[in-house]
């Protein structure tokens, strides 16, 4: 009984310690580093075999508030291949970070997945692999995961006559279950994002 | 508010007034031997009286019998406090320490043959201001017979209570379809202090650790303070009894198929002259439940709970210590993760929840760490014919979640807080004077809440400190076989504020909220057997944190609090960045009036219950749709939290026909129907009809003492008072279409109807033989496929199929 008393004392003075010092706190929260939010996608394309790369942007200036974001449309030349980069950053408020890396680094764990409308390609051929059953679908992946799966944060795409149509790009999480068969209907969506673009 | 303050001055004057008048107190009984005490010998199975029952008192020739009602009395006594022993043949006898400063002694004697502990109910404080309120217990047995359930979910076997449920783990009370900050528990004898703000937070409590929990249906505020608007759950651990003679004890063991689970608990306890303390222990390790299709993956628990005290009782003075500590690991069903709209449509057409895996006990994100720890210091002190109560509380609350994020961040919370609450109260019960009796009392709260830096995201909720004074005057009075009781408190609340908005930038508020509550009651005794209570209350409780300050995705949804949002130039609903204040948008608090009338009929073959009650709630916080935000993971309808007027009314009833003493009937039914006022429309998540049926028989049988059996079915209707449905395709299409679904209309709405309607039917059978108790249960016995309305996971996943329970209890 008695360590049991003197148990009781050693919260009641724990309890009169943490209330002394509370009285006088007015701390705020300590900053932290966000790395929930993605709110800038940029999509750069270069051409392989020489010349200017193109970067077309999304970003939505407060992330899950409700300003509308500001999107370019992707504009290529015909007949050219490019080879594709995605970066994603969260810039809300003063922040810089560079969610790319992170991704790449967590490659087991996510897929970046490609649909388009009409012929906008002559390769990859076919409208994409997004939706169940799709993920057979070929797509010029450049980069793998630590269990030779793609990512698709670097790809090839060649273009094909002028034509105008849009392009989705949509990054899921899937952890633990990515495997050669999940598909874009597998895990949490993180990016989904549809483009307009033009091939001229 | 300047204008309220010479109210407040009235009130402060009025209750000097009222102390004054104490200067003319009566004498000391104990100086001329004219103390008097009385009481009632009740049976405790029936509840009939039970008459020529022998009291006496210990170490002294005086003893009586009870009379034809159970009743005695003694007076002419000399001393203020003594030990009564009651007895009567073919009862246990009952020793107990009583003093003269609780007048309405209710002994109910367990008959010799039955496991039931016999029951001393002393007019005890908890009770006063709550005479003409409508107030049902769960105690003894049933308790014991659901060792292993959740708070929420014990109490909702009691008329007109329900649950919000985020799976089946988290699980928040709801009375009259009222939850979180909207009803206030008293967890031994402390206004229990969490994380209560989000609809995802159950209440920090292991229902294995009370002796009885009472349930008031009414706004109860006067006597505990803001919150109290749908009603007051008061958790009571067990009574240290003095000169118990020996040690006393249970311990049990709880096994489920259902989650393969494990629930265990002990309780020593013992009582000297002037001494008493208590120890218990109870744990649960629970892995994955199962729906009759499909294991509901992630849904493992793990909770341990412990809780030490001890009594000192000298003459006029009485001490008590406790300690109570609760920690629990609660896994969130993996499937309800989703990312975008589209991943919820996908979920909402599946068959099963994803990443639905074989059996595990496991546990992985999402889920929730939350820990409670108690210290209550409390006391009475006895002069003249008045009482001193004090009681000082400490608690320290943690919280993390775990959510599914990206690499590293995995293994941190998302949000991890600590809250430390510290509350001081005082009362005084005053002696009678020209037929009144009342208590005035005062309490204050302190109270810091500080986010734990390294979640590596913006915090959800800011930093605060709340300070809250009040004061309160209950009196009642008796006038004939009526009863009237009244009330008033008024509260003060100042709190301080510090966050960060989205671009990280500091924001600080100061606030301070105010109000008057008041009650009116009157208890009616019709005749022998039938009595009538009714109750009107006032309550308020000011805005919560995440009221005020949330902003961003949570779950599948944008919530923008009431300083986070404002109007365009088109009046159209926007996120602010900048976080608003009280100049440039008021928000009052919350003012509930309710009204509870019970009618109770009881005779020897039948009791009736009824209960009706009425709430309008003034200012009433929610959060509504108001638009789609455009997102880097696609659109998303987002929610702003807005005040409207609400009423909830509906009315609790039970029936108990006794067929013979082996076999009884019971029906329950409660019927609820809520409404904002201001928009003529429903509000999403009300609970829905249900009437429940009870057959049971208890009899002594095959050489146990006593065999129960209890065949429990239930029908929960669909909720036909909710909101429009807008499908995930009809927002795509709106979305592709440039159409803005909320500009015209913005009413609430579901993604989901509310789903049908379903039957349940459970099976609990008990044996006793001398001091063990043991028991196997049934639940959901035809294995039926259901989804709750007030199931947050309802989206998801299938509520959980058969279950067997078997339980053992050993009492000494």
């Amino acid at each position: 009984m008695t360590i049991l008393k003197s148990n009781f004392l050693a919260l009641l003075l724990l309890a009169s310690a943490v209330f002394m010092t509370a009285c006088s706190d007015d701390d705020a929260p300590e900053a932290e580093n966000e790395e929930e939010v993605i709110n800038e996608v940029t999509l750069t394309f270069t051409p392989v075999a020489g010349g200017t790369p193109l970067a077309f942007t999304y970003n939505d200036p407060d992330g899950d508030g409700t300003l509308t974001a500001e999107q370019d449309d992707i504009m290529l030349s015909a007949n050219t291949i490019y080879s594709l980069a995605i970066t994603l950053k969260n810039t809300v408020g003063g922040n810089n970070e560079n969610i790319t890396e992170e991704v790449k680094n967590e490659g087991i764990e996510h897929q970046i997945f490609f649909g388009w409308t009409g012929a906008l390609f002559s390769s990859p051929t076919g409208l994409g692999n997004i939706g169940a059953g799709n993920q057979v679908n070929t797509l010029n992946y450049q980069d793998e995961d630590a269990n030779g799966l793609p990512i698709g944060l670097a790809t090839v795409w060649e273009t094909a006559t002028p034509t105008i149509g849009t392009f989705r790009i949509l990054l899921k999480h899937q952890p633990d279950i990515k495997s050669a068969s999940s598909s874009s209907e597998d895990g949490e969506t993180d990016v989904d994002l549809q483009w307009n673009i033009e091939i001229k | 508010m300047i204008s309220r303050i010479p109210k407040t001055l009235i009130f402060a004057a009025l209750l000097l007034t009222h102390i004054s008048t104490f200067s003319q107190e009566k004498k000391d009984c104990a100086t001329d031997c004219s103390c008097i005490i009385s009481g009632v010998i009740m049976d405790a199975s029936t509840h009939e009286p039970v008459p020529y029952a022998t009291v006496q008192i210990k170490n002294s020739e005086k003893g009586v019998l009870t009379d034809e009602a159970g009743k005695f009395l003694f007076n002419k006594l000399c001393e203020k406090e003594f030990d009564i022993f009651i007895s009567h043949l073919g009862y246990k006898s009952v020793i107990h320490h009583h003093d003269i400063y609780h007048p309405d002694l209710v002994v109910k004697l367990a008959p010799s043959d039955v496991i039931l502990e016999s029951i001393v109910i002393e007019g005890s404080s908890i009770e006063t201001g709550l005479e003409s309120m409508t107030e049902s217990k769960i105690s003894g047995k049933d308790l014991e017979s659901m060792q292993n359930e959740s708070l929420g979910d014990v109490l909702s076997n009691i008329t007109g209570v329900s649950t919000l449920k985020t799976g089946q783990n988290v699980v928040k009370p709801m009375i009259h379809g009222l939850h979180g900050s909207r009803v206030l528990i008293i967890n031994n004898g402390v206004r229990h202090e969490g994380q209560g703000w989000g609809q995802e937070h159950a209440p920090e409590i292991d229902a294995a650790m009370a002796d009885n929990i009472a349930l008031v249906k009414g706004a109860a505020s006067v006597k505990y303070g803001p919150d109290a608007m749908g009603g007051v759950i008061i958790i009571n651990p067990p009574k240290m009894e003095l000169s118990t003679g020996h040690l006393h004890g249970a311990a049990g063991i709880t096994t489920a198929t259902n989650g393969r689970s494990i629930n265990t608990d002990l309780l020593l306890q013992q009582g000297y002259k002037n001494f008493a303390w208590m120890g218990q222990v109870a744990g649960l390790y629970q892995g994955d439940l199962s729906a009759p299709d499909h294991i509901l993956t992630n849904t493992g628990a793990r909770e341990l709970s412990y809780m030490f005290g001890s009594r000192y009782h000298h003459k006029k003075l009485d001490l008590t210590i406790l300690y109570s500590h609760v920690e629990q690991t609660l896994g969130i069903l993996r499937g309800s993760v989703v990312g975008n709209l589209n991943d919820l449509d996908i979920a909402l057409k599946a068959k099963e929840p994803f990443f639905t895996e074989s059996f595990s006990y496991d546990i992985n994100n999402p889920r929730q760490e939350v820990s409670h720890d108690l210290v209550r210091l409390k006391g009475h002190y006895n002069f003249k014919d008045h009482q001193l109560n004090f009681q000082y509380g400490f608690q320290a609350n943690t919280r993390q979640e775990f959510d599914v994020r990206r690499g590293s961040n995995n293994e941190r919370p998302a949000i991890d807080l600590e809250l430390f609450t510290h509350t001081f109260d005082l009362d005084w019960q005053h002696a009678q004077i020209s037929g009144w009796n009342g208590t005035v009392g005062t309490q204050w709260l302190y109270q810091d809440n500080n986010n734990i830096p390294g979640t590596n995201t913006i915090p959800f909720v800011p930093n605060y400190n709340n300070n809250r004074f009040g004061i309160y005057i209950i009196e009642s009075k008796a006038l004939g076989s009526l009863d009237f009781e009244l009330g008033l408190r008024y509260d003060y609340q100042s709190s301080s504020i510090r966050g960060r908005d989205t671009e990280n930038d500091i924001y600080k508020q100061d606030l301070n909220y105010q109000s008057i509550t008041g009650l009116v009651g009157v208890n009616a005794q019709l005749g022998k057997n039938t009595s009538f209570r009714s109750n009107f209350g006032t309550a308020w409780r000011p805005p919560n944190i995440a009221e005020l300050y949330s902003y961003g995705k949570h779950e599948f949804t944008i919530d923008f609090g009431l300083w986070r949002h404002s109007t365009d130039e088109f009046g159209t609903p926007i996120s602010s960045t900048d976080v608003l204040d009280q100049n440039q948008k008021p928000v009052d608090n919350e003012l509930g009036f309710k009204w509870v009338n019970t009618f109770n009929h009881t005779t020897k073959e039948q009791s009736l219950e009824v209960t009706a009650h009425f709430n309008y709630l003034k200012g009433y916080i929610y959060s509504k749709p108001a638009g789609i935000a455009a997102t880097v993971r696609g659109p998303f309808p987002f929610y702003i939290y807005d005040q409207t007027d609400a009423v909830f009314f509906g009315l609790d009833a039970s029936y108990i026909y006794r067929h013979s003493t082996i076999w009884e009937s019971q029906i329950k039914g409660s019927y609820l129907h809520a409404r904002d006022v201001n928009n003529d429309d429903f509000f999403i998540g009300i609970p829905p009809n249900r009437i429940s049926y009870e057959l049971s028989h208890s009899k002594s049988l095959l050489g146990l003492d006593e065999f129960s059996a209890a065949f429990e079915t239930s029908y929960t209707f669909e909720q036909f008072n909710s909101p429009r449905v807008i499908t995930v395709a009809e927002i795509n299409d709106a979305q592709l279409n440039g159409e803005n679904l909320f500009q015209q209309d913005r009413s609430n709405f579901d993604f989901l109807p509310a789903p049908s309607g379903y039957l349940l039917m459970n099976l609990k059978l008990q044996g006793i033989v001398n001091q063990f108790v043991f028991g196997v249960e049934f639940k959901n016995i035809l294995n039926y496929s259901y989804r709750d309305y007030t199931n947050r996971l309802r989206y998801f996943a299938d509520e959980t199929g058969f279950n067997m329970l078997i339980s053992a209890r050993y009492k000494f």
